[in-house]
């Protein structure tokens, strides 16, 4: 019977094996040993051994059922091979048929399990003896009655999982060795404070992948052809090509991998990836649409800044174009940055380590820089990396567009940064740490440096500071002053517990930079800023002692899908389209159902449903329609060229706003449920839409027809086949603008048909009493909508305005209803 | 950011009536008995000043003086003591309602102050939302959100205008913009909803739209009662319960002027118009220039014009739809300015603000806490209220204390969020 667990490992392990050759995979060191993603679990009734190897034939992750509590009897549930990264936490002996494992987590408990393999592919538990690892007992006593004894936040709500300190095991080792327990740091000193480090970080910054196994087990994915034609609009605006549906169709996941690293080298994606980096940055603060020089503003130190004005009486018709195409191109700069390190498939952490700035002929002329390096100088979208000089450049820290959004003060001296990198960069709230600030009538401030030397503020601010200090060079303005006289009473620059050499030549924001992205949490806050972005929805929070087990288990079950994600994102590389493409493959984006519904519960926030915003959805209409909801669409061929005319979504002006939409400004944080203002722009949308797209496509030849390929605008439903070709046509307009596939027969496909014929068959009635046998005026098409040409020219009439038949209202009575959908408004 | 919260997502997938935030809300059409405005200078304003005066005494550690106008230059008006323009300034017109002279001869006698109030940070997204949720970490909603969110049906509950406006999913937060989009949006069926006299003509007769509407309602009820996916479920609700809020801005439209003006005068018209239309409870106005690190003075004197005429023109506003007695302002900042000039005439930011209130229930005419010479906070007898050196220093926390027992915050939206602080007699 052993041959039946081997015929189950072998090919598996043929093929670790054949990753190893390649180099995909490097088994030792781990990448992140210490983040006890590695650790044995037992959640139940699974026991979930991340990394078993095998003598001989490699390593596994194994995943083991509990068949019969009585005889602790465990079946095999899966066996894969074991993901980059983890370290062994197990062995199984072929000649002994023992299975050994001298750690495995039950709770708060842990355990030394041997299982005995038996016949059908069984294991049964031979020997359990409780172990206790080291730092447990220190833990338990010192640590759990405030950070829950599963560390994930207890009665303050601080979890330890990738905490602010838990960077490195030195880091976290002077942290507690210094400030904990609170009020009593040297309770803890030395081997206490070591032990304790290294088993919060070897237990707590691992996540149960059993209960992950189960949790995301019941989730029933979106198809293939589903996902592709989501990840299409949502990645680069269009429905996807006939090729590409082909590719999926044939190769499966693989196939949309390709698809998607094509989609990846489109200028659209990098538009939508800039609005979702955005959404953290808010740099597009500085864009000329909140202010014509928001961005030039800030280069006074730079005498070219406006090179683009001759003065007031000599400006010419170019003035306002290059004026703004300069300021939107300063104000791209770091975005553009990110966009460059993807697209050129570079690691990541090149946004913060970047020695350059991205510039294109309009911005480099303001910065005053050589500009023979661009190809053509009047291509605003041409960046290249420019190394300004005198700039020590720090990637996106070093821009002045971060260094403004995010400004200081002489009082402030750079904190306000440093919470932000904080928060975007390494994953850690800073104001959450230590649960509530001390109220002013607790805290002691009388001393000269209460930061360096109140227990009470030195728990934060020795964290807070060293990253402030390191920003000591550059000022309130953003720019870089050396030498510049720091405080002297605030900790100094450093990281994770060690300070920046003073004798080092490099500036200390690069030496900064460097460290953070050797550092485990900021591949971790990059997951979490595309995982947002993606899907609308923040990572769940950590639990605290209060929580349920179902948001215990809803948590740890999408920790440790993330934790998976970031490891393959960190084994490629850390090339951002990886991440991209797990994300879009991943259960929690392609979420469409629950095989078990008593699964509800763990997953209430699951899936990747939102909202959609209004760029994406002026981007989706303009994908479908071929034409963009403007104001006014009768003016559409002339309009359409003007970047700013009335695109009534994404403008602030007219319903960007007010659709919950925000300027990186005044307005920061997007709307992610309809209010009662919005629903009135739906409707509007919908309705507006309607009336322009459905005559427009029926003038269309009908092999060119987006929406009413199969039926003329005289077409009733006199005769079946006539039906017939309504409900075909219905079924087409359910799958093109919905994305749903339906039968003839659906419940859905009769609805809308019997839309269709009460509004036809009403409508008919009414046409000569009291409506009119042509269109609504704004419906009629009297000119290309594209070209603006006239439709009656050369003695041939080819206008539409007439609709004796109600059939054309008819059809746009259905597309407003389509349009309106929860379907279509939300992605 | 804030990641999301198991529990928050609950309360909002309560909002749309599927679990038990109606505990909390009134039925459906109850009349709100006070509305909220929040008026936020952002950017941290100097109550120094305005509301806080100190003068241009130097100071004893060397630093200067707090301000650039003698000691000899601060009025009063009531109990109130206010600021005098610095020197070099140029003052508004007296006829502004902006000017210091004026605003305060004409409401100091609605006005509360409050000053001294530590709101521990310099960092202007944190001491945004400590002033306007009273908690310093992240999660608690806005004062404004927090007073909408028995009315959250109701279709503009609550009307944001930027700033610090997390809601904790409580009640959808309304975000409004040019007039004439209010038009499009009240007559969605309309071809020319801007002009009267076509606005009847629609792309749809009005039978076919009514089919349209009814057949949208019934399928997304069909929807979300074949959804398996709690999230979608909750979506669907949410917007059903939305649409089905019956609301027309045709009421909304009648209040508002032709013409809407700019900056904070046109948020003022649209929120008193929705309060008077029965849309909206709440509102949080947004006025920003008041980070003043260089020209303090002339910059910061601007923006206080700027604020000052704003809140005139909204008291005008509500006094023209007799709305004295049914809303309550708030008016405050992130935090306060340094009480010392940098080198650039500017002022960076100091922990130390001033709050205002005026409007319904508010007695005026009365000031609260104080500042020393170096514009730091006393402290305060909780009981007399008046400064006492054992007593407890005032921070936004004491502050929303006091305004939720006064705006009567139903007790399971204030257990949701608490603020665990001594209660003071800051509004009664």
């Amino acid at each position: 019977m052993q041959a039946s667990l081997l015929s189950l490992i072998r090919p598996l392990a043929a093929v670790w094996t054949l990753v190893l050759l390649l180099g995909l995979v490097a088994l030792t060191p781990p990448v992140h040993a210490a983040s006890g993603a590695s650790l044995p679990t037992y959640f139940y009734p699974v026991l979930q051994i991340p990394r078993i190897d095998v003598q001989g034939y490699g390593s596994v992750t194994l995943s083991l059922v509990l068949e019969d509590a009585a005889s602790q009897r465990f079946a095999i549930a899966s066996a894969v091979p074991a993901s980059a990264g983890l370290a062994p936490g197990g062995t199984f002996t072929l000649q002994s048929g023992l299975l050994k494992i001298p750690t495995v987590r039950s709770g708060t408990a842990f355990y030394a399990l041997t299982l005995q393999l038996l016949p059908g592919d069984k294991f049964q538990v031979v020997s359990a003896t409780d172990v206790v690892l080291p730092g447990q007992t220190a833990y338990a006593q010192q640590c759990a009655s405030c950070h829950g004894a599963d560390g994930l936040g207890g009665a303050v709500g601080v979890t330890l999982k990738n905490c602010a300190n838990c960077g490195t095991l030195a880091g976290l080792t002077a942290k507690i060795a210094g400030t904990m327990p609170l009020g009593n740091p040297a309770a803890c000193t030395g081997t206490c404070a070591s032990e304790t480090a290294s088993y919060i970080l070897s237990v707590f910054n691992g996540t149960s992948a059993a209960g992950s196994g189960k949790a995301l087990a019941a989730i029933e994915m979106l198809p293939l052809d589903a996902t592709l034609r989501a990840a299409s609009l949502q990645l680069v605006s269009r429905l996807p090509s006939t090729s590409e549906q082909a590719l999926v169709a044939a190769q499966g996941e693989a196939g949309l991998r390709t698809v998607l690293d094509g989609m990846m080298t489109e200028p659209a994606f990098y538009n939508r990836l800039s609005e979702i980096f955005n959404d953290w940055l808010l740099t597009n603060r500085y864009l000329s649409t909140n202010g014509s020089e928001a961005a030039i503003q800030l280069m006074r130190r730079y005498p070219t800044a406006r090179w683009y004005d001759p003065g007031a009486s000599s400006r010419g018709t170019d003035y306002v174009f290059n004026r703004d195409t300069t300021n939107d191109s300063v104000a791209r700069e770091p975005l553009e940055l990110i966009n460059y390190v993807v697209r050129n498939n570079k690691p990541m952490t090149e946004i913060l380590t970047a020695n350059y700035a991205m510039l294109n002929g309009f911005s480099a002329r303001s910065y005053g820089v050589d500009t023979s390096v661009f190809t053509n100088v009047s291509d605003p979208n041409e960046f290249r990396p420019v190394k300004l000089s005198g700039t020590p450049h720090a990637g996106i820290l070093s821009s002045l567009m971060f260094l403004n959004r995010y400004p200081t003060s002489a009082t402030n001296r750079n904190r306000a940064r440093s919470r932000v990198v904080y928060d975007l960069f390494l994953d850690v709230d800073i104001l959450a740490l230590d649960g509530a600030r001390p109220d002013g009538t607790a805290v002691d401030i009388s001393s000269t440096a209460p930061t360096l030397e109140n227990a009470d503020c030195v728990k934060c601010h020795s964290l807070l500071d060293p990253i402030a200090s390191s920003f000591k060079n550059w000022n309130l303005a953003g720019s870089f002053v050396k030498p510049r006289t720091w405080y002297t009473d605030m900790f100094q620059a450093g990281f994770n517990g060690t300070a920046f050499p003073v004798t080092s030549s490099e500036e200390p924001l690069q030496w900064l930079t460097a460290r953070i992205v050797q550092d485990a949490r900021f591949d971790s806050a990059i997951v979490r800023l595309l995982y947002t972005g993606m899907t609308g929805q923040e990572p769940l929070d950590a639990p605290g002692a209060n929580a349920t087990p179902a948001e215990t288990e809803a948590y740890l079950a999408e920790s440790a899908h993330l934790d998976e994600i970031q490891a393959k994102y960190v084994a490629a590389n850390r090339t951002l389209k990886t991440l991209v493409k797990e994300i879009v493959l991943s259960p929690y984006w392609r979420a469409d159902g629950l095989s078990d519904p008593a699964q509800g519960v763990v997953h209430a926030a699951t899936g990747a449903a939102r909202l959609l915003t209004p760029e994406m959805l002026h981007r989706k209409l303009n994908a479908l329609f071929g034409f963009e909801w403007r104001g006014t669409l009768n003016s559409y061929s002339s309009n359409v060229k003007l970047l700013s005319t009335a695109r009534l979504l994404d403008r602030r002006q007219y319903f960007g706003q007010i659709y919950g939409g925000i300027d990186s400004f005044t307005i920061t944080e997007r709307l992610s449920d309809p209010n009662g203002l919005m629903v009135f722009v739906q409707e509007r949308m919908a309705n507006e839409m309607a009336c322009y797209a459905v005559p427009n496509d029926f003038l269309a030849p009908k092999s060119q027809r987006r929406l009413f390929a199969g039926v003329e605008k005289t077409t009733q439903l006199a005769t079946t086949q006539d039906r017939d070709a309504v409900k075909a046509t219905i079924v087409h307009l359910h799958k093109y603008l919905l994305g749903e596939s339906l039968a003839l027969n659906d419940p859905e496909i009769t609805a809308t048909y019997q839309l269709f014929e009460a509004v036809l068959v009403e409508g008919r009635k009414r046409v000569g009493v009291s409506e009119l046998t042509t269109l609504p005026a704004l419906c009629q098409r009297n000119n290309d909508m594209l070209t603006g040409a006239s439709l009656s020219s050369g003695g041939v009439d080819g206008r539409l305005r007439d609709d004796p038949q109600y059939v054309i209202r008819a059809w746009m009575a259905v597309v407003a209803y389509l349009l309106a959908d929860y379907r279509f408004l939300y992605a | 950011m804030e990641r999301r919260h198991f529990l928050r997502m609950l309360t909002g997938i309560g909002m749309a009536g599927v679990l038990p935030m109606s505990l909390v809300r009134p039925a459906l059409g109850a009349t709100p008995s006070r509305f909220v405005i929040t008026v936020s200078a952002s950017g941290g304003w100097d109550p120094t000043a305005l509301i806080d005066p100190k003068g241009n005494a130097l100071r004893a550690d060397g630093m200067g003086p707090v301000n650039k106008y003698p000691a000899s230059l601060i009025k009063t008006a009531g109990k109130l003591r206010y600021a005098a323009y610095a020197d070099g300034v140029t003052p508004p017109s007296t006829d502004s309602a902006g000017h210091l002279d004026t605003f305060f001869a004409k409401h100091y006698s609605r006005l509360r102050v409050i000053n001294g109030v530590d709101t521990q940070t310099n960092g202007h997204e944190t001491g945004q939302r400590f002033v306007w949720s009273g908690r310093l970490e992240e999660g608690y909603p806005s004062l404004a959100a927090l007073a909408a969110a028995p009315y959250a049906s109701q279709p503009m509950a609550f009307i944001s205008n930027g700033g610090y406006d997390f809601t904790a999913s409580l009640v959808a937060p309304v975000r409004t913009a040019a007039a004439a989009t209010f038009s499009a949006m009240a007559y969605p069926n309309s071809q020319y909803p801007t002009d009267p006299a076509q606005r009847s003509s629609g792309f749809f007769s009005t039978p076919t739209h009514a089919a349209v509407q009814a057949a949208r309602a019934q399928r997304l009820t069909r929807l979300r009662v074949s959804e398996a996916l709690p999230e979608r479920v909750a979506q669907m609700a949410k917007l059903e319960t939305v649409r089905k809020s019956g609301v027309s801005l045709d009421g909304l439209l009648a209040y508002l002027p032709a013409t809407v003006s700019a900056g904070l005068k046109g948020q003022a018209e649209i929120a008193v118009a929705a309060f008077a239309s029965g849309l909206a409870v709440s509102a949080s106005l947004n006025l920003g220039g008041f980070d003043t690190h260089d020209d303090h003075d002339e910059d910061q004197a601007a923006a206080l014009t700027a604020l000052l005429d704003g809140v005139d023109h909204l008291w005008k506003q509500i006094e023209l739809r007799g709305l004295q007695n049914k809303v309550t302002i708030i008016i405050g900042s992130d935090f306060g300015r340094t009480p010392f000039y940098n080198t650039a005439d500017g002022k960076d930011h100091w922990n130390i603000t001033s709050v205002m209130a005026m409007g319904a229930g508010i007695t005026g005419n009365t000031l609260i806490g104080a500042t020393n010479a170096n514009f730091e906070a006393l402290k305060l007898s909780a009981s007399t209220l008046e400064p006492h050196s054992s007593g407890i220093v005032l921070t936004p926390k004491h502050i929303h204390r006091a305004l939720r027992d006064f705006l009567k915050v139903p007790a399971e939206l204030d257990a949701l969020f608490p603020i665990p602080v001594e209660k003071l007699a800051l509004f009664a």
